[in-house]
């Protein structure tokens, strides 16, 4: 009963589907094609952005200047903080949603197949955009990923490319929100009432509200930077009776709750791996749920903490300050979640484990960092130095990029039908983990000391500090080469097919179909009893202990 | 009341138009931040970039600021730090400098303007920086600039700075000059 269900039909002959090499991605409708195409669009805007990085790193390893031009150098960062955000993290996360969530809902395939195909082809124009700024007169944008005005009001037609390269990111942001949030609430299978939904679809529901929210914010902002550009407003020239400061809260607005967009679907997918590893239910499953919601609703109410140095009212520093502290509470409720879910439970260290526990143990070093810098007196101080590049790549690698390695591997099998190596995946989470500490620990001292970020050249007392980061930033891509190869080691065939349940503890509903997981599945929706089995075991057994057997 | 059957496609796309309006209007609230946020600030008394002074292209806010070397034991305070210039008008500020030390010092200050082109708008009639002067021992003394407006202000500079630097000159120079 249990694995037949994935395939009730043999669906060969579907027409539509059935377009042959590039003509199947392009007319891509299938939730599971579509998944694929964003997770690897999103793998090349990592790398891409990683090759960036590097540059950046490359330039920081001496003091004095090497190789970059100071524009160039700031054109760098800007881009790779705009490809990693809005390429790579966010994509990469949309991608598993649409592989995972008709998977692990018992839904046939995504609300709304044909958006979904667009949704994802607005990327490649938008990175294209990006991408071809470099070559414009006046270069690609150069202000900071943040696009404060009035450097970003004075720059050049790079600017508006990526303008619009941010409408194109956020339509597609939306439609996929809309997506999502629709397979969620209208096909679950019967049987699953929302509070027994695997947390990763709690998260992405969320995360699709918040993005719905936040998204058009932005939209909005730029839109105004470009008619104050081009068109005579002057929603941000002081000359005009605007005020610069205005777009930095504008901005936040949107930004803060970004972060959260960025760290939400992480939370989902060590909440799904950690059960899975420790061959436990995730312990307090309903705390969970709420702390994501009051997670959500406080990031609207945080954003001044990131304009603690514009000169605002002590009132309000205050009132900003508090509030962030006050998401330590929640996020604090999961992390402690997590440990109890692993205490004493019989644990394993396959891979995808191994980088949920790095996730545990790193997010919370940036969630430390992100705690001293809410501290207003602390951050007018801390403000743009490295001490907040440190803490939120600890957020951002640590967090998003280590949740999103756990997820490849642990749906791989799933995927491909194949298992990876499982002393390579080791291999790659040592690797990654040591060269990122490597990479990002010195930065706390070195914003300490004072080093301000986005400067391409530093004063001599930098330079060890430095060097190492350096380093370990370059032996830390490297390692992103071994990622790769493990994937497509496993694609062609691993070390040999993968059972339908490779994981001993994994009970949702995507370990119910064959692996790989067939074209269709859950055409007809899964058994009721296999639902509540599985989220049982999953999640709420406390709760159902009743009627379980 | 009957049930209605809808079809799953009609409650998905119900809901996919109310989440596509919700995103309009969030859309549209980003701009409502912009009048919201100029009438909060105005509220409070913290808009910087008050229109009255900038748009009108009749005023001009000057502000003033001074630096004192590190070597020399003198202090010196703007006591009209921010003053508000109106076209083809006078600006006056007072300075207060107080020698901490029993010895006479040798002084000159060294003016700027920021914006560079404020200059031009801002024409020195009278200043304390146009010679050298000495403090002795203790002493205290106020001194004064006074700025002559231009008639026409350009309507896109809405703030103009100047600057003292406050530097050391040996007694030989205060003669020379
Ligand atoms: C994995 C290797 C990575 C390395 C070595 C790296 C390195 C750097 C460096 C050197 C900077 C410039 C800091 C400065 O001068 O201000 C930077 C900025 C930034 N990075 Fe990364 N980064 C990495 C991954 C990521 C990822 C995965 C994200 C995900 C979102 C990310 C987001 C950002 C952002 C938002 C900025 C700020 C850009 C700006 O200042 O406008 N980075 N990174
Ligand atoms: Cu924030």
């Amino acid at each position: 009963m249990m694995t037949s269900l994935a395939h009730p039909h043999t669906h060969s002959e579907h027409s539509a589907e059935h377009h042959a090499g590039w003509a199947r991605w392009l007319y891509a409708t299938n939730h599971k094609d579509i998944g694929t195409l964003y997770l690897w669009f999103a793998f090349a805007m990592f790398i891409t952005g990683g090759v960036m990085a590097l540059c950046i790193r490359a330039e920081l390893f001496h003091p004095g200047m090497q190789y970059w031009q100071p524009e160039f150098f700031n054109q760098l960062t800007t881009l790779h903080g705009i490809i990693m955000v809005f390429g790579a993290i966010m994509p990469a996360f949309t991608g598993l949603a649409n592989w995972m969530l008709p998977l692990m809902l018992g839904a046939p395939d995504m609300a709304f197949a044909r958006m979904n195909n667009w949704s994802f082809w607005l990327l490649p124009p938008a990175a294209a955009l990006l991408l071809i700024s470099l070559f414009v007169p006046g270069g690609a944008p150069a202000g900071g990923w943040t696009l404060y005005p009035p450097l970003s009001a004075q720059a050049g037609m790079g600017m508006d490319l990526a303008i619009f390269s941010i409408h194109l990111l956020g339509l597609s942001s939306i439609m996929g929100s809309i997506n999502i949030i629709t397979t969620i609430l209208n096909m679950r299978a019967p049987g699953m009432t929302m509070l027994k939904m695997p947390l990763f679809a709690w998260t992405s529901l969320v995360t699709a509200y918040l993005l719905i929210a936040v998204a058009p914010v932005l939209a909005g902002a730029v839109t105004m930077l470009l008619t104050d550009r081009h068109f005579g407003t002057h929603f941000f020239n002081a000359a005009g009776g605007g005020d610069p400061v205005l777009f930095q809260h504008i901005f936040w607005f949107f930004g803060h709750p970004e972060v959260y967009i960025m760290a939400l679907p992480a939370f989902g997918i060590v909440s799904q791996i950690i059960p899975t590893f420790a061959r436990k239910p995730l312990f307090g499953y309903v705390s969970m749920v709420y702390a994501t919601c009051s997670i959500a609703i406080l990031s609207f109410m945080v954003w001044g903490h990131h304009m603690f140095a514009v000169g605002m009212p002590a009132t309000a520093q205050l009132f900003f300050m508090f509030l962030t502290m006050l998401i330590a509470v929640p996020t604090g409720v999961k992390v402690f979640n997590w440990i109890a879910t692993m205490w004493q439970g019989s644990m394993t260290f396959e891979t995808p484990m191994l980088f949920a526990i790095g996730f545990v143990c790193l997010f919370t070093v940036g969630g430390f960092s992100g705690l001293v810098l809410s501290i207003a007196p602390i951050d007018t101080q801390m403000q743009d130095t490295y001490y907040v590049v440190a803490h939120f790549h600890y957020v951002l690698v640590a967090g998003a990029l280590f949740s999103l390695f756990a997820a490849v591997y642990y749906w791989l099998p799933k995927w491909t039908g194949f298992m990876y190596h499982e002393g390579r995946g080791k291999l790659h989470f040592w690797w990654s983990i040591v060269w990122f500490n490597v990479t990002f620990f010195p930065m706390h001292f070195l914003g300490l000391a004072g080093m301000p970020r986005r400067i391409p050249d530093y004063a001599l007392q930098f330079t060890d500090f430095n060097a190492v980061a350096s380093v370990g930033a370059f032996c830390f891509g490297l390692g992103q080469l071994l990622f790769f190869y493990n994937v497509i080691h496993t694609i062609r065939g691993g070390v040999g097919p993968a059972p339908d349940k490779p994981w001993e503890g994994g009970n949702t509903l995507e370990w119910e179909v064959a692996s790989p997981a067939p074209h269709h599945t859950w055409e007809s929706p899964p058994d009721i009893e296999l639902v509540r089995r599985g989220l049982i075991a999953q999640a709420v057994e406390h709760e159902e202990e009743g009627d379980a057997r | 009341m009957e049930s209605r059957v809808i079809s799953m496609q009609q409650k998905n796309q119900r809901l996919a138009l109310k989440l596509a309006l919700a995103a309009l209007l969030m859309f549209g609230f980003g701009y409502a931040l912009s009048p919201f946020y100029a009438a909060f600030c105005q509220f409070l008394g913290i808009d910087r970039a008050n229109a009255s002074l900038t748009s009108a292209g009749a005023a001009l806010r000057v502000e003033f600021d001074v630096n004192v070397a590190p070597e020399i034991p003198v202090t010196m305070q703007a006591l009209d730090g921010v003053q508000v210039a109106h076209a083809g008008g006078q600006v006056r500020a007072r300075f207060l400098l107080r020698n901490e030390s029993d010895q006479t010092v040798y002084l000159r200050a060294l003016p700027s303007f920021a914006p560079v082109r404020a200059a031009g708008l801002l024409q020195k009639l009278e200043c304390f920086c146009f010679n050298a002067m000495s403090l002795a021992g203790n002493e205290q003394r106020e001194v004064t600039v006074v700025l002559m407006v231009a008639n026409q202000l350009p309507p896109e500079m809405g703030a103009a700075t100047l600057s003292y630097s406050l530097q050391k000159i040996d007694p030989g120079q205060l003669r020379a000059m």
